[in-house]
């Protein structure tokens, strides 16, 4: 539910009345932006500060040295092919249940809902597992894979899923709530000024969902590019193979060389600043409040 | 009834039947396997690896950690949800940006990111070593790390409630003779209060379940500060695939009394503020 | 228990949306303020309540000043629109509310809560949630709220504003019912005359920020002063009327005036019909000297007890016939007719009819119309379009008329003008704009506006006059346009340079006298500056001083008057209006 929700509303006006300019509430006031403030910065500031830190630890050019090891490339090549897939993947779906849940009533409806969300509140190493369960060697499927020599799990496919699996939630909860409140009226006259389906979606919805969708497809692809838990499970850590981003971090710090886990870890920090970004312009946009 | 009402508008077939394709192949199908992997455990085999010495002292501290986490995410969120809806001063829209950073975040980055700012050595560990107080691999480090990727849920879940109390109500326990800290307890605290407890289950959900921050904060060890999720991955390195997808339907369990609790919280909000029809 | 305010302003991003307010409210009163959306009133209710804080003036409730009090020291009682009841708690919870803050014991406070459900009539819904009641039960649950630690005012802001036609009858009847029980001092605030009409002892009517007239309701319709209570309180239509001596001329008939005018000479003034002061009949005979013209019935509207007409004036007789208050054109009377005399006189619509007026009411504004004068026609209709001129006319629901004089600022002798400025004429602002200003002064024209083509809304009218002569016609024409834009009255005192150092007492007094005789003759309030210099140029210094400003000035004698204000009207950035008034003795320019 979280990054559904629009940041930087305006606080409420805060006129002066009488009899409270009083010191107390000038107290609390500072108190309460003080904590937030420190709760802010030992929780979040100093640790993405120390990404930079540690990352820029031995100068420039050692940080730009570590990109070069083939194994961090490997890594960096994997996580954008997985998100090369994933994503449109995700988009499409996303849009296809966007159009159902928004457009149509039918039964069953709210059902339909929480099983979309249901990636959300299980553990992305539960995400993980379901698929060694079913493609892993001891698996449902793990000796016919065997025999004809198909392998998922430890292996790009499996990463793939479970990629999927987490992130699949994103673009549709983004696009539901926008196209609900958009509602039906200008998709009801374009079909009956003889327009066609596809042509309803692509010129009169999409247009109107498009900031949206963008930050969607941007969040979904943040949190493809991320995932940790349930890629580690399905990976097998097959350095320069099978290791994405986040788990070549987990190698390479393990190793003790923390230029290069968080030379990586950099970019990944990078990638979330930029959501951030494209979240407020969006939001700035004022897309939700029309 | 039928079972869509009637519609101009196209397509309802087409996405309607590829959603559930797809919400079945990726996630329901995978989902089973996981129930089936379990069921076809015999009960007593299923009782001892989810009652083992082992799980229950990771389900102590991944459930105690996560309650913890989400405490203090109500209580800084509620801070922090009040400052931003409330008051105005220099940086506040960057502060309400970055509130969602945790989100978008990857965990790992979180996870050795936080170890370096809290081991013996880091920026804030160092100020803390003295005082006798160790965060990295202990469990207070698994609750700082549940804490940080927690955070975003309880203040996201409070700044729209917090945004919605009227000023009407404040004002109106003002004219009636309430002190701002009377009003505050009577009014605006009890009128939040679904919100509140939406927020805690948001957060306390989302740290149950998560791997990538607490691992290397962790200091991983069996029955001290060895989680439930890790307690998984574990097994499945060992390939005892039924060991974990026993505890992996555990912690299933969990999820959906969580999601249940979610709903029904939410609906209690709902009730509260329908108004009677004029 | 007594309100009364003096001078409140309270300004958001410095406009002011609260201006110069001064009110007596008396104790027992029950007082609604009326007044269209964004005019204030909500603000100034919730100023008194003690939520919003002034930026000037004082509030006191029955004597005791409270202006830095807070709300909850007040004792006061507050009704929203939207009930704010405290949803988590029930009836009896947030009635008791106010008694639990001041610790009454349990017992007390049951006793108290049951007397006020009676007083409301909902006696054993204590238990209820707000959820499970309707709106006009909610309401009166804030009522009850609001009463129980018997506060000795009672504020209610919009309070019927949700509910339907039927239950907001009701609702009323109980809280004049109530109020009356108890004669706790009430301000009620509404944007709906008729509730207005319903519940009040005494009206107080805002617009823009400024309480315009207070008054009974009866008085304020039947004698309003201004234009804008005059068309927001029932129905009016309005003509452009010449007055003299004992008479209103409109158009081409001659009526009574209903009071003695104020000024004998003869001016241009805005005279007010009422619906039902129209007569109708079939011939001019029947209607003797109340006559004023012919007309066809445009068209006909039952409505119940009444007959709502609209007759088009023929025949020039809607030349003087402004804007109605709905906005219509000026091209046809309203009429409302009793079904007596329906009965009387049956009429269709496209009949020709002969209309009179049974009864005048000459507005007391100095400032009756516009013209927008130029040496050459297209010159004189670019003025007229003018943003600032166009917007100050569609509020005092006046017309620009536009007028070409050839002669405008030429030299030569002064000739009797063909037709007599009437009303505030309009020169654009350029080089040459005194001497023509003082062209137009000398030809008779009263009220002269210097207006620079950029000009914008004012947010500070300064207020200068010359001689005493001018003062009282200076303050008419100030509190008129005051009227009409959002803007705060500054006087501006101004004695020579070489008084600096002495006589400080004389100057001082003269500042308070103005301003004590804005107050009582036109109920404007005005802040007031004293400044030394030579006059022109220290008017133009104050000017210049800061954006948005206007300048109202009044001279009497004209010597030298090019000259003097040259610096202060040829290409001015700000509009200035002249108002001259000759001195009594002396013979008047005016042919």
């Amino acid at each position: 539910m979280a990054a559904a929700l629009p940041a930087g509303a305006p606080p409420a006006d805060s006129t002066g009345r009488p009899g409270h300019d009083t010191w107390p509430s000038a107290l609390v006031r500072w108190l309460f932006i003080a904590v937030s403030l420190a709760f802010l910065a030992a929780l979040l500031i100093a640790p993405v500060a120390t990404v930079f830190a540690m990352a820029l630890a031995h100068g420039f050019e050692a940080y730009l040295t570590s990109f070069a090891d083939p194994d961090t490339l490997a890594a960096i090549r994997l996580t954008l092919i997985t998100a090369a897939v994933v994503v449109p993947v995700n988009t499409v779906f996303g849009l296809a249940a966007a159009w159902a849940i928004a457009k149509f009533e039918f039964r069953g409806k709210s059902v339909l809902i929480t099983l979309i969300d249901l990636p959300l509140a299980i553990s992305p190493v539960i995400s993980g597992m379901v698929f060694v369960l079913l493609f892993g060697l001891h698996g449902w499927f793990g000796v016919w894979l065997q025999r004809h020599d198909i392998s998922i799990i430890f292996a790009l496919p499996g990463i793939m899923l479970a990629t999927m699996f987490v992130t699949f939630p994103y673009v549709a909860r983004e696009l539901i709530p926008l196209m609900q409140q958009l509602g039906n009226d200008e998709e009801e006259a374009a079909i009956t000024l003889g327009a066609g389906g596809w042509m309803t979606f692509f010129r009169v919805t999409l247009p109107r969902i498009r900031w949206g969708l963008l930050y969607g497809v941007i969040l979904s692809n943040a949190r493809a590019m991320g995932e940790f838990g349930a890629v580690s499970v399905v990976s097998g850590h097959i350095r320069g193979l099978t290791n994405t981003m986040p788990l070549h971090i987990e190698i390479l710090y393990n190793e003790y060389n923390f230029v290069g886990a968080f030379a990586v870890a950099s970019l990944l920090t990078l990638l979330a600043g930029l959501t951030l970004v494209v979240k407020n312009l969006v939001e700035r946009t004022g897309y939700r409040g029309r | 009834m039928s079972f869509r009402k009637p519609s101009v508008l196209p397509g309802f077939g087409l996405t309607l039947g590829f959603t559930t394709f797809f919400l079945s192949a990726i996630v329901l199908l995978p989902l089973a396997a996981l129930v089936l992997a379990a069921g076809s455990m015999h009960w007593s085999e299923f009782v001892a690896v989810v009652s083992s010495a082992r799980a229950l002292g990771s389900y102590r501290l991944s459930f105690g950690a996560s309650a913890l986490a989400a405490s203090i995410n109500v209580v800084f969120g509620f801070i922090l949800a009040w400052t931003l809806v409330r008051y105005e001063f220099p940086g506040r829209k960057l502060i309400d940006a970055l509130i969602d950073l945790p989100f978008a975040l990857p965990t790992a980055v979180s996870g050795i990111a936080l170890t370096t700012v809290f081991a013996q050595h880091g920026w804030i560990g160092r100020y803390l070593e003295p005082l006798g107080v160790r965060i990295a691999y202990t469990w207070l480090g698994v609750t700082l790390a549940l804490t940080l990727i927690s955070m975003p849920f309880a203040v996201r879940a409070l700044q729209p409630a917090l945004l919605e109390v009227q000023r009407d109500l404040e004002d109106a326990a003002e004219t009636l003779g309430a002190t701002r800290f009377y009003t505050f307890r009577r009014v605006i605290l009890p009128t939040v209060l679904p919100a509140l407890l939406t927020g805690f289950t948001l957060a306390f959900a989302r740290a149950v379940g998560e791997y990538g921050s607490v691992i290397f904060i962790a200091g991983n060890l069996p029955m001290k500060t060895e989680i439930t999720p890790l307690l998984i991955v574990i097994h499945l390195e060992q390939f005892d695939y039924r060991g974990a997808a026993a505890l992996g339907v555990v912690m299933l369990l969990m999820s959906f009394a969580v999601l249940l609790t979610i709903n029904l919280l939410q609906a209690w909000g709902r009730r509260r503020h329908v108004r009677a029809a004029h | 228990m007594s309100i009364t305010l003096e001078q409140i302003t309270k300004r958001y991003g410095g406009v002011p949306v609260v201006n110069d307010v001064s009110l007596h409210i008396g104790d027992g009163e029950f007082f609604v303020l009326l007044g269209p959306s964004g005019s204030g009133k909500s603000t100034l209710l919730r100023a008194i309540a003690g939520l919003t804080a002034v930026d000037h003036g004082r509030i006191a409730l029955h004597g005791r000043d409270v202006t830095r009090v807070a709300a909850r020291k007040r004792g006061v009682g507050l009704v929203f629109q939207n009930y704010a009841l405290f949803r988590h708690m029930t009836v009896a919870d947030n009635i008791e509310f106010a008694l639990r803050v001041r610790h009454m014991r349990a017992r007390r406070r049951r006793e108290r809560r049951q007397e006020l459900l009676r007083l409301v009539s909902l006696v054993g819904l204590d238990d209820r949630l707000p959820a499970q009641l309707s709106g006009g039960q909610q309401q009166r649950v804030a009522v009850a709220r609001a009463l129980a630690h018997e506060p000795e005012v009672l504020l209610l802001d919009e309070p019927f504003g949700a509910l339907d036609a039927k239950i907001r009858e009701e609702l009323r009847r109980t809280i004049r019912e109530v109020q009356r029980e108890l004669g706790i001092t009430t301000v009620l605030v509404t944007h709906d005359q008729e509730e207005a009409f319903a519940m009040a002892d005494r009206i107080g009517i805002m617009n823009l920020g400024r309480l315009l007239e207070s008054g009974a309701p009866h008085e304020l319709y039947s004698r309003p002063a201004t234009r804008f209570v005059a068309t927001f309180l029932g129905a009016a239509n309005l003509f452009l009327a010449r007055s003299s001596a004992g008479s209103i001329q409109l158009g081409a008939a001659t009526v009574a005036a209903g009071e003695p005018p104020s000024d004998a000479r003869e001016h241009e003034v805005v005279a007010v019909v009422r619906p039902e002061e129209v007569a109708v009949a079939a011939t001019r005979a029947a209607l003797g000297p109340a006559f004023v013209g012919a007309g066809v019935v445009d068209e006909m509207v039952f409505s119940g007890a009444l007959e709502r007409l609209r007759v088009r004036l023929e025949n020039g007789a809607a030349a003087p016939l402004l804007a109605t208050a709905d906005g219509a054109a000026a091209t046809c009377l309203e009429v409302t007719r009793t079904q007596h005399e329906q009965r009387a006189f049956a009429l269709r619509a496209g009949q020709s009819v002969a209309i009179g007026v049974r009864r005048v009411h000459v507005l007391p504004t100095p400032l009756s119309s516009f013209a927008a004068c130029a040496a050459s026609a297209p010159e004189a209709e670019t003025l007229a379009r003018q943003p600032l001129l166009a917007e100050l006319a569609a509020r005092m629901k006046t017309r620009i008329a536009v007028r070409c004089e050839p002669q405008l600022g030429a030299a030569g002798e002064r000739t009797a003008a063909d037709a007599p400025f009437v009303g505030a004429t309009v020169i654009a602002s350029e080089a040459g704009a005194a001497q023509r200003a003082a062209w137009l002064l000398e030809r008779g024209a009263s009220e002269v506006l210097v207006l620079p083509a950029q000009a914008a809304e004012p947010q500070r009218v300064l207020i200068h006059w010359l001689d005493e002569a001018a003062r009282a016609a200076t303050l008419a024409v100030s509190a008129s346009v005051l009227r009409h834009v959002p803007a705060e009255a500054v006087y501006v005192g101004i004695l020579p340079e070489e008084t600096r150092a002495a006589p400080r007492r004389h100057g001082l007094r003269w500042l308070l006298e103005a301003r004590s005789e804005a107050q009582a003759v036109h109920g404007l309030e005005m802040r007031t500056e004293l400044r030394f210099g030579e006059v022109a140029q220290e008017l133009a210094r104050r000017l210049a001083e800061a954006p948005g400003e206007m300048l109202i000035v009044g001279v009497s004698d004209l010597e030298r008057f090019a000259e003097r204000f040259g610096a202060l009207l040829d290409g001015g950035r700000w509009p200035v209006l002249i108002v001259h008034r000759a001195a009594r003795g002396t013979v008047g320019a005016s042919p």
